[in-house]
């Protein structure tokens, strides 16, 4: 067989649908080379029509040479949708993001409900920046309240932090000084401690 | 196996780029949607023009094709509304609407005549002579195994199956027969210019 029997010959297999990927590609790679190739493809294809329903379609047409040319200079083959959307999406939300962070120091989200607000009690954390993540919509907060939206005074919030923290360390005092007591050689010094620490505190 | 698993495998390598691929299908298919962009269009400039627009267009939404339906049925779609749009941007009114029907209709040759000039239809029953007494002529073991294949639409297994030979014997027989009858063709319309 010569190689001009085995390409026709895989030209007829691939009408069928028969030919595996390697001798697919092989096959292309021939008949972009070879005019009689393409030639032979398109009457082979014509003749499968005629063969299949006695008809055969106005063959006075050639568009083939000029497509290819054509494609060839601007391929521009469209990207998968999926993938569009999404980078879409990454640049809507990087924009979005951006431009947060860029007016954060001076947004005003005093009509906005917190999240703190709405329930849970979350902590204020200093140096975290409201997130918005909004196509639209109104933004939330969902960290911190801004200083000047408190209904309180900073000194005021101060000071509550610190009777805070007084009460959790009378709390927990005693029951530090308990648990030290059982493994003390000197048990009676981790009661005495506890006092004097109570004291020294409530005496600040 | 059949014809659309061919433009499948085709399909998918022109996604990943490759042109030789789709060049494959524009050979396969500029004839039925040249003959679908007449049936809007009476220049046969324009017919070309759209008829390539159309292609163009095709290679360029490659992408979004999912192989849910044929995909003749989808490009007789874009040479459908390509040829309709050419007639608005002209200032003329579309004609009456091909639908995904007509595409199947149209698939399977039930068209054609509709579209084509008399002289392409005459050219057309000459080839259809030639063809079936080609194949007619043929030898039994290629004539019985380029019939199953072509009219009743098995896969080379199925064939090998039915004839009791090797699925090489079967693709080696077809390719023959297909030669034979190509040789049939070219020598009695070689001096019609409308059939290359």
């Amino acid at each position: 067989m010569t190689t001009t029997d085995r390409d026709l010959e895989a030209l007829s297999a691939l009408m069928d649908g028969e030919l595996q990927d390697l001798e697919l590609r092989r096959t292309l790679g021939r008949v972009s080379e070879d005019a009689d190739l393409r030639a032979r493809w398109q009457r082979l294809q014509r003749v499968s029509e005629t063969l299949q329903s006695k008809r055969v379609s106005a063959p006075a047409i050639d568009v083939s040479l000029s497509v290819m040319q054509s494609l060839e200079d601007k391929p521009n083959l469209s990207r998968n949708p999926i993938w569009s959307a999404a980078i879409a999406a990454s640049v809507t939300i990087a924009v979005v993001m951006g431009g947060q962070q860029l007016l954060s120091s001076s947004t005003s989200v005093t009509s906005t409900p917190l999240i703190s607000d709405i329930g849970g009690g979350v902590v204020p954390v200093m140096g975290a920046q409201p997130i918005q993540a909004s196509l639209g919509a109104k933004s939330i907060p969902v960290t911190t309240r801004p200083a000047q939206d408190s209904a309180m005074a900073p000194e005021d919030v101060a000071a509550m932090y610190e009777r805070l923290a007084r009460d959790r360390y009378r709390r927990l005092n005693p029951r530090h000084a308990q648990a030290a007591a059982l493994s003390h050689p000197a048990p009676y010094i981790s009661y005495v401690r506890a006092p004097n620490a109570s004291m020294a505190s409530e005496s600040e | 196996m059949t014809a659309s698993d061919t433009d499948q495998q085709l399909v998918q390598r022109a996604q990943r780029g490759d042109l030789r691929a789709f060049d494959l299908l524009v050979l396969k298919y500029q004839g039925r949607i040249g003959a679908l962009v007449s049936r809007y269009i009476a220049d046969a400039g324009e017919v070309e023009d759209v008829t390539q627009e159309a292609f163009i267009k095709a290679y360029r939404a490659l992408s979004k094709f999912r192989g849910d339906s044929a995909f003749y049925t989808w490009l007789y779609r874009i040479a459908a509304n390509a040829a309709k749009n050419h007639l608005v941007a002209k200032g003329r009114r579309p004609g009456a609407d091909a639908t995904i029907e007509d595409a199947e209709a149209f698939d399977d040759g039930g068209l054609v005549s509709e579209m084509s000039s008399p002289e392409a239809m005459a050219m057309g029953d000459e080839l259809a002579a030639v063809v079936e007494q080609s194949l007619q002529a043929l030898p039994e073991e290629l004539r019985a195994a380029l019939t199953l294949r072509e009219l009743e639409g098995l896969s080379y297994d199925d064939i090998a199956e039915v004839l009791g030979c090797p699925v090489g014997t079967v693709r080696s027989r077809i390719f023959r027969a297909r030669e034979a009858i190509d040789e049939q063709v070219r020598q009695q319309i070689s001096g019609d210019s409308g059939f290359r």
